[in-house]
């Protein structure tokens, strides 16, 4: 640099220090005699209540990751402030999500709600749960979901994805082992045996809430599959059929997984949902697990094994079967703020919210407009799902709720008792509908 | 300097660490202060709340006491926010029933852990009927000093989330509430800080924050145990936090949560952003402090650097002068003894003879042997004198080139007319050569250029033994400028040569090269100055190369201005010369005479034979254009002249002149000169000689006969007014002149010549002989007032300067004022008679 240009430098360069110091030591706020700055916060607020999971540090929870963007979305979009409250059982002697929700639905503790199945048909009895046909976004909803979430006439209920249960299995254990992916229950137990006389003594994962997918595969795949899904439907609400004759095969055969030692229904029994079976399957050790859609994308539960992972249908007669049960957001009947939470929810599950949803968490989307690739492990059962084969985990039209039933006596063939008791629990849940 | 600078920084440094670690400190400090303060404004507020519940439990059960039925009593409360479930049990009963109208039992309440507020019992903490955290208190019924129930207050922790803060530390802090017995948080934020999951319990919110560290979550459950609160820094999500564990109402409940130092410490971030900036300015400031002293100090450096390098500069070139100086003077004093010695010995040659010459004064014989070695010392003394005052002159700046016009044929012929009999004294051969020499008419100083030509040859064969070769050579060069010829001329011999030595000092003044051999030659040595000076005068060049006992070589390059006007082209127009044949068996003697001739307009072809001569004769005859001139080289040994110019004058007709060029004289050249209208010219060729000897050949074809210049043996009968203050010079003359048998009236000074003249009769002086420095009128005047009479004779009346002032700027002056001709003296008595002849035959 030359002398000539130096000075001229450096003069510049202390005017600018000057400035900056000069800027860093002004900006005093003008200052009235009352010195308390007025924030009335005008903001509506919407209190929804919803499920946590176990927090792990530093992993972040995709599926919450999709649900809070659609939320920011309808925050910024309406104006209201959204507060959360959550519930999760510490273990199987706490009170579980199900039941608080029951009880703060019930008792108008909150204004939105995320509610399983079982709860929605609940609850859509009882009436708590406001009617959301009205809603804009409603009516871009596939048939297949708003069926599900029908309750009295009512759409109670609207899931921002179409939940779908499946076998989460280590393709790389069946390949070590020369097994073809099951598509029978005869097969699947095959399997099983297999991978137990070489060394894997409990080859299915399983927690006290999924083992129903089983059940439910097998028990509906040709009511749902064989052409005559509403007269069979009509004669189970009519008592002409029982439930308990179509469940008794998958009972038969969860029995006999547990009595082969495949599953182990003590633990099952007192496992929550993943943070029993997850661990096992991603080291694994074990070749089987069953879980939801979403969970094959989350890293808090299957979304970075260290294996080939494939999920599949559940055996069923008619093949692999899919399981799809429908969450769904509701807004409560006598929520106190019923107006922002029904704005709330048209937002959160409008087409815009449903999109960033399902790519953000590559879910199926319930609105027929919204479509998002899967992921390559998901291609099975995404596969089957196109070609409409599946089984509903639950069905507002069938009196007897389903999703949340099954489960309770799955959890009492867990606990011991026989398959002939649970047949007869049925019996009496069916009588108690036709009673009503 | 350095080391100076990074002491300075560090101790900068330390100063600006210490502070900042300091304000860190106290700000830390404050903040576990200020936290601490928050926390126990929100204890006392729960636990107000809490025994306000309390209370107001016992108020309900001192109503329900005395109440006639306690069952309608408890059946007319309906829940609120705060007490959600209000039941009464019987004392001895397990069953009792609850405001909502269901059978109540303590099934499902553990009063174990001994928890109280204001005396009453609290259950452990769990989810109740409306799915939310709850606690229930246990109230006895007393009634007469008999405790006859209890009265289960159900409240819910949701009541309490009003009484807490909205917004803790800009909603930048975490606050649950943890049931201490359970460890399960049961008042959540709403809205989670950033939308993540909240936590279950204790071991959760570790998990979740990363809190791993066994002791730090032993000594949380050992405080969470004794009821004590715990205040720790940890990173939550990669920013240091402080955590918080704040027993309420005796350690039953807990505050739980962090805050961010940030959030605390958000004047803390600003102060140390200022430092900061501060710091940064001051380092800036500092940097461009150093780097200005740098700049200012490398620029001091450079100056002084310079100063120093040209004082060393001057130191030297004092040296240089002062031993310049040293040898000058050196010189001069050598010079002086020289000179001494130099002039001592002529001079005492002519004292020495004079004496003898009055002693012997009646031997005509040794008179004149005596005189003649008188005037031979005289004339040496001249020479000496002449060049002593040359250097002088040039030195001083005061000579003045006269550019006139001449041609290099004049110079050439000068010079060898003077050089050539030296030469052939000392049995020497000399050559001239010239080539590529494009023009010849130049314009120049052709005195100072023969001053210097003859310096160098004159040298040449004084440096030369007996018998040596001295070459002369003058060479046309590349033109710079269309307008100057440029041209180099080469003194070689092969003489004594000198050595390196005394090379470097050829061209200084009072030098002369010392050795037993050139001692023997006799010289001012002034010569080399005297030409070097001149040469750069002229603004050319001179260089020598020699070696000793192989000869020297003198290099003098000149650039001499071509004259525009080309009169002398009108010569060959006029003589009807137009082409030119030149024989010659030397190709670059043929080139030079085409070069030369070129200039003047003349078609020169060369052959190199006979029969190439013969060719291009012949082709004349087949009715080409003839030649107007031929000529031959008489020196090449494979052409015979004579034959070639015999052959030639068959076909070309006896008006061509036919001109033999030679080196060796003319000797020998008779039977070729009979031939009809045939000349000889010397080597080396120039057109003036040519066109001169054309003329001259044309001149004797017509008959004319060019005269002779009738010289007179004295001046007898001539009568002079001569001006001359001193009277020996007077003497002289006036001895001189009667010797030649002339007159001559001498009047002392110029005011008494003009009036001798002007009083004098017309006619009666054929001249006057003028001093010029004399008292009174100097000649100049005189001439001037001389030639302003108004007489016929005083405009004509030549007048010739007789002077000691011999320079040629004198005889410029002379001339300016009038006079006809300038003499230097010592008289010439041969050179005075010649002059006097001239102008008075001029006169006549």
């Amino acid at each position: 640099m030359k002398k000539s240009s130096i000075r001229p430098f450096a003069a510049v360069c202390l005017a600018g220090a000057v400035v900056v110091l000069m800027t860093a030591c002004t900006g005093a706020p003008k200052l009235g005699n009352n010195l308390v700055s007025s924030d009335e916060d005008s903001k509506s607020t919407v209190r929804m209540f919803s499920p946590m999971e176990k927090t792990q540090p530093d992993v972040d929870n995709v599926a919450r990751s999709a649900s809070d963007k659609t939320v920011v979305m309808a925050e910024e979009a309406l104006g209201v402030s959204v507060d959360y409250i959550t519930y999760t059982a510490e273990n199987y002697q706490d009170k579980t999500y199900d039941e608080v929700a029951l009880d703060r639905a019930r008792n108008d503790m909150d204004d939105l709600y995320l509610l399983n199945p079982d709860v929605i048909q609940i609850l859509g009895e009882e009436g708590k749960l406001m009617d959301l046909s009205g809603l804009e976004s409603a009516k871009n909803l596939r048939d297949v979901v708003k069926t599900a979430n029908v309750v009295n006439g009512k759409l109670v209920a609207i899931p921002q994805e179409v939940v779908a249960y499946g076998l989460f299995i280590n393709k790389d254990m069946f390949d070590q082992y020369n097994l073809e992916l099951p598509e029978t229950p005869e097969d699947f137990l095959e399997c099983c045996r297999v991978f137990q006389e070489n060394g894997i003594e409990t080859p299915v994962g399983a927690n006290r809430w999924w083992l129903e997918t089983f059940v439910l595969a097998q028990a509906y795949a040709d009511l749902y599959n064989g052409g005559n899904t509403e007269a069979e439907i009509a004669a189970l609400n009519s008592g002409e059929r029982k439930y308990s004759d179509y469940m008794r095969p998958g009972f038969e055969f969860l029995q006999e997984l547990i009595d082969c030692g495949y599953i182990d229904a003590k633990k099952a029994y007192v496992s929550e949902a993943i943070d029993g079976e997850g661990p096992d399957f991603l080291a694994q050790k074990t070749p089987i697990v069953m879980a939801y859609w979403g969970a094959a994308n989350t890293e808090t539960a299957y979304g970075n094994p260290d294996f080939n992972m494939l999920v599949i249908g559940f055996p069923s007669s008619r093949g692999q079967m899919p399981v799809m049960p429908m969450t769904g957001f509701a807004v409560g009947a006598n929520a106190e703020h019923a107006e922002d939470a029904m704005r709330t929810l048209d937002v959160m599950v409008s087409d815009e919210a449903l999109q960033v949803y399902s790519e953000t968490n590559k879910v199926i989307s319930p609105s027929k407009n919204v479509e998002v690739e899967c992921i390559p492990a998901l291609k099975p059962l995404n596969d089957r799902i196109n070609e409409n084969v599946y089984v509903l985990g639950a069905n507002a039209n069938m009196k007897l709720e389903q999703w949340g039933n099954t489960c309770l006596i799955v959890r009492e063939l867990l606990n011991g008792a026989t398959v002939d008791e649970c047949m007869a629990e049925f019996d009496r849940l069916q009588e108690e509908t036709l009673e009503h | 300097m350095l080391l100076s600078i990074i002491l300075v920084f560090c101790i900068l440094g330390a100063v600006v660490f210490s502070v900042a670690r300091k304000i860190s400190l106290e700000m830390s400090a404050s903040a576990i202060q200020n936290l601490s303060e928050s926390l126990d404004l929100i204890e006392c507020t729960i636990e107000a709340i809490l025994n306000k519940e309390a209370e107001f439990q016992k108020l309900m059960a001192q109503k329900a006491a005395v109440a006639d039925n306690p069952k309608e009593y408890i059946a007319s409360y309906s829940k609120n926010q705060t007490m959600v479930k209000i039941s009464l049990i019987r004392a001895g009963e397990t069953e009792g029933i609850s405001n909502t109208g269901e059978t109540f039992s303590e099934e499902g309440l553990d009063f174990s852990a001994g928890g109280a507020i204001d005396g009453l019992l609290v259950s452990r903490s769990y989810m109740n009927y409306m799915g939310t955290w709850a606690y229930t208190m246990k109230c006895p019924v007393e009634k007469d000093g008999q405790e006859i129930g209890a009265l289960y207050v159900e409240y819910v922790y949701d009541s309490l989330d009003k009484s807490l803060p909205n917004g803790f530390y800009d909603e930048k802090a975490m606050l649950y509430i943890m049931d201490a017995e359970s460890q399960r948080m049961v008042l959540k934020p709403k809205g989670m800080g950033e939308r993540s999951a909240g936590h279950l319990n204790l071991e959760d919110f570790f998990r979740a924050n990363d809190i791993l560290e066994n002791d730090l979550q032993a000594e949380v459950s050992d405080c969470v145990k004794n009821g004590k609160n715990m205040m720790f820094y940890h990173d939550i999500r990669g920013k240091s936090s402080l955590i918080y564990m704040w027993s309420v109402n005796n350690g039953t409940i807990y505050l739980i949560g962090y805050v961010p130092i940030e959030a605390i410490q958000q004047e803390g971030r600003t102060v140390n952003h200022n430092i900061f900036v501060v710091v940064v300015v001051m380092l800036i400031s500092f940097f461009l402090c150093c780097l200005l002293y740098y700049l200012n100090h490398r620029q001091h450096n450079r100056l002084r650097k310079e100063r120093e390098a040209e004082r060393e500069i001057h130191n030297r070139q004092l040296a240089e002068a002062l031993q310049t100086a040293q040898a000058a003077s050196n010189s001069k004093t050598m010079f002086l003894s020289n000179m001494s010695h130099d002039i001592r010995t002529p001079m005492n040659a002519v004292l020495g003879f004079a004496t003898l010459l009055e002693k012997d004064a009646e031997n005509p014989e040794k008179v004149r042997e005596y005189t003649k070695k008188i005037m031979a010392s005289g004339q040496h003394l001249l020479g000496l004198i002449n060049d002593i005052l040359d250097v002088s002159k040039i030195e001083s700046g005061k000579v003045v080139l006269a550019i006139e016009e001449f041609t290099l044929n004049d110079l050439v012929s000068s010079v060898d007319a003077i050089i050539r009999p030296m030469a052939n004294a000392k049995e020497q051969t000399f050559e001239i050569e010239v080539t590529n020499i494009a023009h010849e008419y130049l314009q120049g100083d052709e005195t100072r250029i023969n001053q210097i030509l003859l310096n160098l040859l004159s040298n040449a064969v004084k440096y030369t033994p007996q018998g040596g070769n001295i070459w002369f050579r003058i060479i046309g060069l590349k033109q710079r400028s269309s307008q100057y010829e440029h041209i180099r001329i080469e003194v070689e011999d092969n003489g004594y040569g000198m050595t390196k030595e005394y090379l470097a000092t050829i061209f200084d003044a009072f030098t002369r090269a010392e050795n037993s051999t050139t001692n023997k030659v006799q010289g001012t040595g002034l010569g080399m100055a005297i030409t070097k000076n001149i040469v750069e005068l002229m603004g050319g060049t001179i260089d020598v190369s020699s070696e000793v006992n192989q000869g020297s070589l003198f290099r003098v390059d000149l650039e001499l201005r071509i004259p525009q006007e080309q009169k002398y082209k009108r010569f060959w127009e006029e003589s009807g010369i137009a082409r030119v044949l030149a024989v010659s068996g030397n190709a670059e003697s043929g080139k030079n005479i085409q070069m030369l001739m070129k200039d003047v307009g003349i078609t020169v072809h060369t052959a190199f034979d006979r029969e190439e001569a013969m060719c291009l004769v012949a082709d004349c005859g087949r009715g080409k254009e003839g030649y107007d001139a031929v000529l031959l080289d008489w020196d090449t040994p494979e052409c015979n002249a004579v034959w070639i110019a015999e052959e030639i004058r068959k076909t070309l007709p006896d008006t061509v002149p036919i001109l033999f060029l030679t080196a060796r004289g003319f000797e020998g050249m008779e039977d070729a000169l009979c031939i009809k209208n045939t000349g000889a010219l010397s080597k080396p060729f120039f057109v003036s000689a040519f066109e001169e000897k054309i003329s001259q050949m044309q001149a004797k074809k017509d008959g004319a006969v060019p005269q002779e210049p009738v010289e007179h043996e004295n001046l007898e009968g001539m009568r002079f007014l001569a001006a001359e203050d001193n009277e020996i010079n007077a003497e002289i003359l006036r001895e001189i002149l009667s010797i030649e048998g002339a007159d001559c009236e001498i009047v002392e000074n110029g005011k008494l010549a003009v009036e001798c003249f002007e009083a004098a009769a017309q006619g009666t002086f054929d001249a006057i002989l003028m001093d010029v420095q004399m008292p009174v009128m100097n000649g100049y005047d005189a001439t001037r007032a001389i030639r302003a009479l108004k007489r016929e004779d005083a405009k004509e009346i030549p007048i010739i300067a007789m002077t000691a002032n011999a320079f040629a700027e004198d005889e410029k002056e002379a001339l300016a004022a009038g006079m006809n001709i300038h003499l230097a003296k010592p008289i010439d008595i041969t050179l005075l008679r010649k002059v006097i002849k001239q102008c008075v035959h001029r006169k006549e």
